[in-house]
C-alpha cells in the first residue's frame, strides 16, 4: 500500500443562509486517497459534491462553515491550523482547486502571467518576474500550452484554452493533491478530451501526486479514476474502485444513477434506461433516517427511524444501507 | 405570475417604498374630499404667514368671555412681545449699572423683568452713556409699564347716526375665549405661501399634478423606449443599427438640454402640465430602449423563442407571448425610474423658469420656483420650500426603493 | 498601442459626430415653432422695447443671423460658419452686448465649479461605496440608508437646504454670487480669499448629489464582483486577502467609470440648477436670466456650449476609460 496523500476523517461542513438557517451540504464524510491514484465522487447536481471539493481546501469563509472533522493532508492536520498559515503554507502547494466555472476563474482584467506572479509571491516574496515567468513558460510549454498565452488577458482566450490555463496555473507549485470539480463539464466534446489528457498527463509528469475528480458524468469518472464515491444529500452512500462502482453498484440509489446513464462499455447496452423518481431531501432539515429511503423501492419502515451507518466489506468497499449485499444484487437482478 | 407577485411583496424595500408611494397617492386623491378648498385661492394678504392656528379676532371678541387668573399671564405677554434686541439692551444697563452678569438671564423674562423693576432709575446716570441711549432707556421703560399695566382695552363703535364713537365693550387681561366657540378659525399647517396661497392644500394639489406629469411621461418614454427596443433588438440587422445611432446619440446629448430647447420654443402660452410631460416623455426614452434591447437579443435564440418561430407564428405573435413576458419586470422597473425622473425634470425646469403656465395650475417645480424667486429660503420661510423638497425626495426615494425591491427579486446575483 | 489607437480613433469620430448633431438639434429645434422664428422672437421682447428703430434692428440682425429668406440648408451652413467664428448674435436682455461676451465670462465659472464638484463627488461616493461592500457590517448598516436617502434629494434641494444650513443659519458663508458684491474681479488676496468662500456652498451641494448614487452604485458593483468566480478561485490559490481586494475594486470601479460617462449629462443638469440657487455666476445662472429675459440667442448658444461641455467631458472619459481597461486594447487588436 502506497503512501495516504490525503485522508478526511468525519468532516461535516454548513451553509449559513441570510435567514440564518444552517444547511448541512457535508455531512460526516470520510476518505482516503492515495499516491498516483484519483478518486472520483459522483452525484445528481445539490448532492453536496461540489461543497465537499470546497471543504476539503480546510480554508473557509461565509457562507460555508467548519462544525467538525479532520483533513490530514500527507500526515499533517490542517483542520486546527490558523487560517492565515493554511493560506501561506497549504493552499496551492499542497492542496490545489480547479473551480467548476473555470471561465470566469480568471480575473479578467489582469494578464495571466501577473495572477501566476502574484500566486506565486503569496507563497514566496522573495522569487523574482524572471524566475517566475521561466517557471511558468516552461509549465505551459511541458502541458502544451503556448508561452504567449501568459501575456493574454483572459477574454483573448477561448473556452477550452481558458480552462486549461487555469490547470496549468493551479499546479504551478506542484501541489500534493489537485481537487477539480466539474472541470469540463462547460466544454465542447474536443475541449474536453484536451482537458481530460491534460489532467492525465499531470499525475504522470509529477505535477501532482494525487487527484480528486468531481462530476456528474459517470462514464468521464469511469475512464479517469481509479476509485468512485457516490455521494447523496451530503453523505457518501457508496465508495468502491471504479469497476465495482460502475458495474456493482450496491446502494439502491447508486443502482438507480448508473441505470439513469448510458455506459458505453460491453455489456451496458441492454440495460433499460431509466430515471430515479422523486427529488433529493431539503437539507435544512435533513431526514433522520436513511436520506434516500423517501426514493427508494426498497424502503422499508426501519430505514427512516434511525440514522443509517456505512457498511465496510470485502477491499475497500462500503456501502450505506441496511440490506445486504447479497438481498440487494438479487432484488437488482429480479427487478431490473 | 402570482408566485412572482408574493416573492416581490415579501421583499421589505419593495413594500416600504410601495406603502409610502400608495400613502402618497391616497393623499392626493382623498384629500380635496375633506378639505374642499380651492388649491390656488388667494386667502392671504402678504406672504409668508407662517404656519399655524389662525383665530378671528373679531369673532373672538363676540363670543362668550371667561375670566381666567392665571398668574404667569402677564409674563408670558411680556415676554412676547420683549425682542432679542432688547432683551440684550435691558442686560447692558444692568451690567453697567453694576448687577454680575452671571445673575442675569436674558431667557427668564420673569427674572428679567423683577432686576429691571428694582433696580432701573431714569436719574441714574450710568457710566459712558450718551444722552440718546439714555432716552432710548427711558422709552424702554414706559413701554414696559404700559404692557404690565392692567388695564383692559376698550371697544369702541362709530355710532352711524352721529359719527361719533361710542364705547361698547371693555376687555379685560383676564378675559378669555373658548376656541370652540369661535366662529372663524383657519388651520394653516404649513402657513401660505408668497401669494397668499395655503400651502398645504397647493402641495397636496401640486403633488398630484406632479405625479400626473411622472405618469403621462414615464408612460410614453417607456412605450417609445419597449417599441425602439423590440425592434431593434429582435429585428436587428440595419434596424438595430439605425436605432442604436439615435439611441446613443440621445443618451450622450444631455436631455434637459433638449427640454430646454422644445420648451422654451413652444412659447409660455402653450406650455400647459401635459404639454410638459409629453415633453419629457419623448426626451427620456433613452434607457428603456437600451435595456429591452439588451434583453430581447439575449431572448432571441432561446429555445422557447426559436420553437415559435419554428411552429410558423408571426413576428408579433412571438413578441407578444415569447418576448414580452420575459422582459415585463424589466420594463415595469424602468417605468418606475422613468416616473421619479419626470417628476425631478419637471421640477428642474420650473426652477429654470421653463415649466407649466403658471396661473392654472400648480406643481411641485413651481411651488419651488415661486419660492426661490420670492427669496423663501433667505427670509428664513422655510414652509414655503422644505415641505416641496420632502415631498420630491419622498416621491422619489419610495419609488427608487420599489425598483431596488424588485431588482433583488429578478436579479438575485445582487442579492446581499 | 495599435488596439488603442483605433479605439481613440473610434471616440473622436463619434464626438465629431455627436457634436454635428448637437447642432442639428440646437438649429432645428426652434425652428419647429409655428410661424416665422424670428418675427415670434423679436416679438416676445417687443413688449420690453419702447423705440420701434431698435425693434427694426434686431429683425434686420436677426433674419441676417437666421437668414431666414434663404434656403433652410442654406441656413444651416450660414448657422455652422456663425457658431465656428463664435458669433452668437448680441444680446436681448443685455443689449448691445454680444453673447459670446456673456458666454465667456460665465463659462469658466461653471468649468471650474463642476468639473472638481463632480470627479470629487465620485470618488469620494466610490470609496464609500467600496467600503460598505467590503465591510459589510455596522459602516455599510448606517452608510447606505443615509446614501439612498441622500441620492433622493434632488440637486436643488441638496443646494437649498445646505444654504439654508450654513448660509443664513449658521452664516458660515455667503449664500450667492461668485464673489463678494463690492469686489471688482483683479488678482488680490481678498478678491481670491471672496471667491473660496463663496466657491464652497455651491461646490459641495454638489459633490453630496453626487455621493450617493455613485456610493450605491459602487457597493452593488463591488457586492456583484466579491462574489465573483475569481474572487473564490484566488483566495484557494493561497493569495492574500488585501490583494484581491485589490482586484475587486479595480474591476468594479471600472464600470463606474463608464456609468460617470452615462450621467455626467445629468449631473451637469443638476449642477446647473444648483448654480441658480446660489446665484453662481456660471452657465446655469446665465441660462435662468436668459429665460427670465426671453434672450433667444443667449439661450441657444447657453444649450450649445453646455452639450459640448457634456459631449468633450465624456469624450475624455472614454479615452482615460481606453487607458485604465485592459481589455479595451485587447478588444480592438482582433
Amino acid at each position: 500500500m502506497s503512501k495516504v496523500m490525503l485522508e478526511v476523517k468525519e468532516l461535516t461542513t454548513k451553509y449559513v443562509t441570510r435567514f440564518h438557517e444552517d444547511i448541512y451540504a457535508v455531512d460526516h464524510v470520510s476518505l482516503k486517497n492515495e499516491e498516483g491514484k484519483s478518486l472520483g465522487i459522483a452525484g445528481e447536481s445539490g448532492c453536496g459534491k461540489s461543497t465537499l471539493a470546497l471543504s476539503l481546501m480546510g480554508y473557509y469563509f461565509a457562507p460555508l462553515h467548519y462544525t467538525s472533522g479532520e483533513i490530514i493532508i500527507d500526515g499533517r492536520n490542517i483542520s486546527k491550523m490558523d487560517p492565515d498559515d493554511i493560506r501561506r503554507t497549504i493552499l496551492g502547494t499542497e492542496i490545489a482547486y480547479i473551480p467548476q466555472a473555470a471561465m470566469n476563474a480568471l480575473n479578467p482584467t489582469q494578464k495571466v502571467i501577473n495572477f501566476i506572479e502574484d500566486v506565486i509571491q503569496a507563497h514566496n516574496p522573495k522569487a523574482t518576474k524572471t524566475e517566475i515567468y521561466e517557471l511558468a513558460r516552461e509549465r505551459f510549454e511541458i502541458l502544451g500550452l503556448p508561452a504567449e498565452v501568459l501575456q493574454k488577458y483572459p477574454v483573448e482566450l477561448s473556452g477550452g484554452m481558458k480552462q486549461r490555463t487555469v490547470i496549468a496555473t493551479s499546479v504551478i507549485l506542484c501541489p500534493k493533491i489537485l481537487i477539480a470539480d466539474e472541470p469540463s463539464s462547460a466544454l465542447d466534446v474536443t475541449s474536453q478530451k484536451m482537458v481530460i489528457k491534460m489532467l492525465r498527463d499531470l499525475m504522470d509528469n509529477g505535477f501532482i501526486k494525487s487527484m480528486i475528480f468531481i462530476t456528474h458524468e459517470l462514464p468521464l469518472l469511469y475512464n479517469v479514476t481509479d476509485d468512485i464515491m457516490v455521494m447523496y444529500a451530503g453523505q457518501i452512500v457508496e465508495k468502491g474502485t471504479a469497476e465495482e462502482v460502475v458495474f456493482d453498484p450496491l446502494h439502491p440509489y447508486s443502482k438507480g444513477l448508473m441505470n439513469s446513464i448510458i455506459v458505453p462499455e460491453s455489456g451496458a447496452r441492454h440495460v433499460k434506461l431509466s430515471a430515479i423518481p422523486g427529488v433529493p431531501p431539503n437539507l435544512k432539515n435533513p431526514p433522520q433516517g436513511c436520506h434516500f429511503a423517501d426514493r427508494c423501492k426498497y424502503v422499508q419502515p426501519e430505514c427512516k427511524a434511525h440514522p443509517i451507518d456505512l457498511q465496510e466489506i470485502a477491499g475497500e468497499r462500503a456501502y450505506r444501507c441496511i440490506f445486504s449485499q447479497d438481498y440487494l444484487r438479487k432484488a437488482y437482478k429480479n427487478g431490473g | 405570475m402570482k408566485n412572482t407577485i408574493q416573492q416581490v411583496f415579501h421583499s421589505r424595500k419593495f413594500v416600504t417604498g410601495f406603502s409610502i408611494f400608495m400613502a402618497l397617492l391616497l393623499i392626493v386623491f382623498f384629500y380635496p374630499f375633506l378639505i374642499k378648498d380651492d388649491p390656488l385661492a388667494i386667502i392671504g394678504q402678504g406672504n409668508f404667514f407662517p404656519p399655524g392656528i389662525y383665530v378671528n379676532v373679531y369673532d373672538s371678541l363676540h363670543s362668550t368671555t371667561y375670566i381666567l387668573n392665571l398668574d404667569d399671564a402677564a409674563v408670558k405677554r411680556i415676554g412676547n412681545t420683549l425682542g432679542d434686541q432688547e432683551r440684550q439692551d435691558i442686560k447692558d444697563w444692568l451690567v453697567a449699572y453694576g448687577i454680575p452678569e452671571d445673575q442675569i438671564d436674558i431667557d427668564n423674562t420673569k427674572q428679567l423683568l423683577t432686576q429691571w423693576e428694582e433696580n432701573y432709575d431714569p436719574n441714574i446716570s450710568v457710566t459712558d452713556m450718551t444722552f440718546a441711549r439714555q432716552r432710548y432707556y427711558e422709552r424702554i421703560d414706559t413701554s414696559l409699564k404700559g404692557l404690565l399695566s392692567t388695564e383692559g382695552m376698550i371697544i369702541a363703535k362709530t355710532n352711524p347716526q352721529t359719527g361719533v364713537l361710542e364705547q361698547t365693550d371693555t376687555i379685560e387681561q383676564s378675559e378669555y375665549a373658548d376656541i370652540s366657540e369661535v366662529a372663524n378659525i383657519k388651520v394653516l399647517p404649513l402657513g401660505t405661501d408668497n401669494f397668499g396661497r395655503d400651502v398645504l392644500t397647493e402641495l397636496v394639489k401640486a403633488t398630484g399634478v406632479s405625479l400626473q406629469i411622472g405618469f403621462i411621461a414615464g408612460t410614453i418614454a417607456t412605450l417609445i423606449g419597449l417599441f425602439l427596443g423590440l425592434l431593434s433588438g429582435y429585428v436587428g440587422g440595419l434596424m438595430d443599427d439605425i436605432i442604436m445611432f439615435f439611441t446613443n446619440l440621445f443618451t450622450v446629448i444631455p436631455s434637459f438640454v433638449l427640454l430646454i430647447l422644445i420648451s422654451f420654443s413652444i412659447g409660455q402660452d402653450n406650455r400647459g402640465a401635459s404639454t410638459i410631460a409629453v415633453v419629457i416623455g419623448f426626451t427620456s426614452w433613452v434607457w428603456t430602449a437600451r435595456a429591452v434591447r439588451s434583453q430581447v437579443i439575449s431572448l432571441r435564440n432561446r429555445d422557447h423563442v426559436n420553437l415559435s418561430k419554428l411552429s410558423g407564428h408571426s413576428t408579433f405573435h412571438i413578441i407578444i407571448n415569447d418576448i414580452l413576458p420575459y422582459i415585463a419586470s424589466y420594463v415595469i422597473m424602468a417605468l418606475i425610474l422613468q416616473i421619479s425622473s419626470a417628476i425631478l425634470a419637471e421640477a428642474s425646469l420650473s426652477i429654470l423658469g421653463l415649466g407649466p403656465r403658471t396661473t392654472e395650475i400648480p406643481t411641485l417645480g413651481l411651488m419651488m420656483n415661486w419660492a426661490m424667486i420670492y427669496q423663501a429660503q433667505i427670509l428664513g420661510k422655510w414652509w414655503a420650500y422644505f415641505p416641496v423638497i420632502v415631498m420630491i425626495a419622498l416621491i422619489t426615494f419610495s419609488l427608487n426603493l420599489m425598483n431596488t425591491g424588485l431588482d433583488q427579486v429578478f436579479n438575485p446575483a445582487l442579492r446581499d | 498601442m495599435k488596439g488603442y489607437r483605433k479605439y481613440f480613433v473610434n471616440k473622436l469620430l463619434w464626438l465629431l459626430v455627436t457634436t454635428f448633431f448637437a447642432f442639428i438639434l440646437n438649429f432645428i429645434l426652434p425652428r419647429l415653432m409655428p410661424g416665422d422664428p424670428v418675427a415670434a422672437i423679436t416679438a416676445r421682447i417687443a413688449q420690453g422695447m419702447s423705440n420701434s428703430t431698435g425693434m427694426k434692428e434686431f429683425y434686420q440682425q436677426y433674419a441676417d443671423l437666421f437668414g431666414t429668406n434663404k434656403p433652410i440648408l442654406e441656413q444651416f451652413f450660414l448657422y455652422i460658419k456663425n457658431v465656428v467664428h463664435g458669433n452668437f448674435g448680441t444680446s436681448f436682455s443685455q443689449y448691445p452686448r454680444p453673447v459670446l461676451d456673456i458666454i465667456k465670462s460665465s463659462v469658466v465659472w461653471t468649468v471650474c465649479l463642476q468639473f472638481p464638484a463632480i470627479i470629487f463627488g465620485w470618488i469620494i461616493g466610490n470609496t464609500l461605496g467600496a467600503l460598505a461592500a467590503y465591510t459589510k457590517k455596522g459602516f455599510d448598516k448606517v452608510l447606505m440608508p443615509i446614501s439612498i436617502f441622500v441620492s433622493n434629494i434632488p440637486a436643488f434641494g441638496m443646494a437649498v437646504i445646505l444654504l439654508v444650513i450654513f448660509g443664513v443659519n449658521l452664516k458660515w458663508f455667503p449664500t450667492s454670487g461668485g464673489y463678494g458684491f463690492d469686489l471688482i474681479p483683479t488678482l488680490s488676496w481678498r478678491f481670491i480669499w471672496s471667491v473660496i468662500v463663496h466657491y464652497q456652498l455651491p461646490f459641495w451641494s454638489i459633490v453630496a448629489t453626487a455621493i450617493g448614487g455613485q456610493a450605491i452604485g459602487m457597493r452593488s458593483m463591488s457586492i456583484y464582483e466579491l462574489n465573483a468566480d475569481y474572487v473564490k478561485y484566488s483566495r484557494f490559490m493561497g493569495i492574500k486577502d488585501r490583494k484581491i481586494v485589490g482586484y475587486v475594486f479595480r474591476n468594479a470601479m471600472l464600470p463606474q467609470v463608464t456609468g460617470l460617462a452615462l450621467s455626467v449629462g445629468t449631473m451637469v443638469g443638476g449642477a446647473l440648477v444648483a448654480e441658480i440657487i446660489f446665484s453662481y455666476p456660471g452657465l446655469g445662472y446665465t441660462l435662468l436670466n436668459g429665460i427670465m429675459g426671453q434672450d433667444y440667442p443667449l439661450i441657444s448658444a447657453v444649450t450649445l456650449i453646455i452639450t459640448m461641455m457634456v459631449l468633450l467631458a465624456n469624450f475624455i472619459i472614454e479615452i482615460v476609460y481606453g487607458l485604465i481597461d485592459p481589455r479595451i486594447k485587447a478588444a480592438q487588436s482582433d
